[in-house]
């Protein structure tokens, strides 16, 4: 297990939890809880963007793991 | 014989009336809540008893008395709708008789109250020591309504500090094996959503004999094989467990990599994602 499969396996961690939160904000039937799920899933969005420019990063400086 | 089929006859007639009667003066009289619809209750009872099985008695003279206390009832209830002093009159006001944990003796002794029957009302309600009580009201009825000193009453959330998110009411969507549509319709759902959910458990509709679908979209069935395990719905817990690890693995990542522009994306993020998991934790709890 090197860092890059590390960071791409948190990344597509964060790719799910983003698909749930946003599944959850449109299945709830409270307006709150729409609300507060809505603005996490933004928020899961942004750290998951984050770690894709960084999971690039990884693979220009380590050639050798990249698609692993 | 003729009786009997008199009787039979009277009986369904009077029953069709009543049901009309108490129709119409709706579920204020079956509450029974002021004086008024107690007696008019009481008395309507009667009248119909008496004249069903009194054979020698003309009925339309019961029907009469039927109707007249009916009308009288239905116009004190809307005399009472559109006027206060006639609504006090006629239907009685709440009498206070505990006010600052201190008993009314005046206003007890003018309702024919003894200590003994007011202890007997305050103990149906779990009140055993009066100085508990902050204020409590007789109602017309006769009921006892309290209001416990503030550290008395029971815990809440509120008391607490805690956030609890608010819920809607569950919508029963299964009955008997059936979809029911409009609760469906409420909930926010299709039959097709339905469907999928039932896969998901691995349960077929005609197995299930209710199925609920709660705030968050989760479905809760009751199937009629009660040896059938159903999965209990486990996604929103699964998704806190979830995001606590990638808020692990990011603060990891900061501390492992060398890099300082990365280390500071990673700092940031896993705050960011700490803050986003105290949000929600109150909606994915349980």
């Amino acid at each position: 297990m090197t860092i890059a499969s590390n960071v791409k396996q948190c990344l597509s961690t964060m790719k799910g939890i983003e698909a749930q939160l946003s599944s959850m904000a449109l299945n709830s039937l409270d307006t709150e809880a729409q609300v507060i799920f809505h603005e996490a899933t933004i928020t899961i969005e942004e750290i998951r963007k984050d770690l894709q420019y960084r999971v690039l990063e990884l693979e220009r400086n380590e050639p050798q793991y990249s698609g692993s | 014989m003729p009786d009997g089929l008199f009787i039979i006859g009277r009986s369904l007639f009077f029953l069709l009336l009543l049901f009309i009667t108490t129709k119409v003066l709706g579920k204020k009289q079956i509450s029974e809540l002021s004086f008024f619809e107690y007696v008019a209750g009481i008395t309507i009872g009667s009248i119909a008893g008496e004249v069903v099985t009194g054979l020698e008695s003309n009925m339309f003279h019961g029907v009469l008395a039927l109707i007249v206390f009916g009308f009288v009832t239905f116009l004190v209830n809307y005399l009472a709708i559109k006027s206060k002093k006639f609504s006090d009159f006629a239907e009685g006001k709440g009498t206070v008789v505990i006010k600052d944990g201190k008993i009314l003796e005046e206003n007890l002794k003018k309702e024919k109250y003894t200590i003994d029957e007011l202890s007997a009302l305050l103990r149906q309600k779990d009140i055993f020591k009066i100085a508990d009580v902050e204020f409590a009201v007789l109602e017309p009825r006769g009921n006892l309504s309290t209001l416990l000193k503030r550290e008395n009453r029971p815990l809440t959330p509120k008391d607490l500090q805690m956030k609890m998110p608010n819920e809607k009411e569950p919508q029963t969507v299964i009955m008997d094996g059936n979809i029911v549509d409009e609760p469906l319709r409420c909930a926010g759902k299709g039959r097709g959503w339905l469907y999928t959910e039932l896969e998901k458990l691995g349960v077929t509709l005609d197995n299930v004999f209710l199925g609920q679908v709660d705030s968050y979209g989760e479905l809760t069935v009751d199937l009629y094989d009660d040896k059938i395990q159903v999965p209990e719905p486990a996604q929103r817990p699964l998704l806190l467990a979830t995001l606590k690890k990638a808020q692990a693995d990011l603060e990891i990542f900061s501390l492992e990599t060398n890099c300082a522009k990365s280390k500071a994306m990673y700092k940031k993020n896993a705050a960011l994602l700490q803050a986003t998991i105290d949000k929600l934790t109150p909606y994915l709890n349980g």
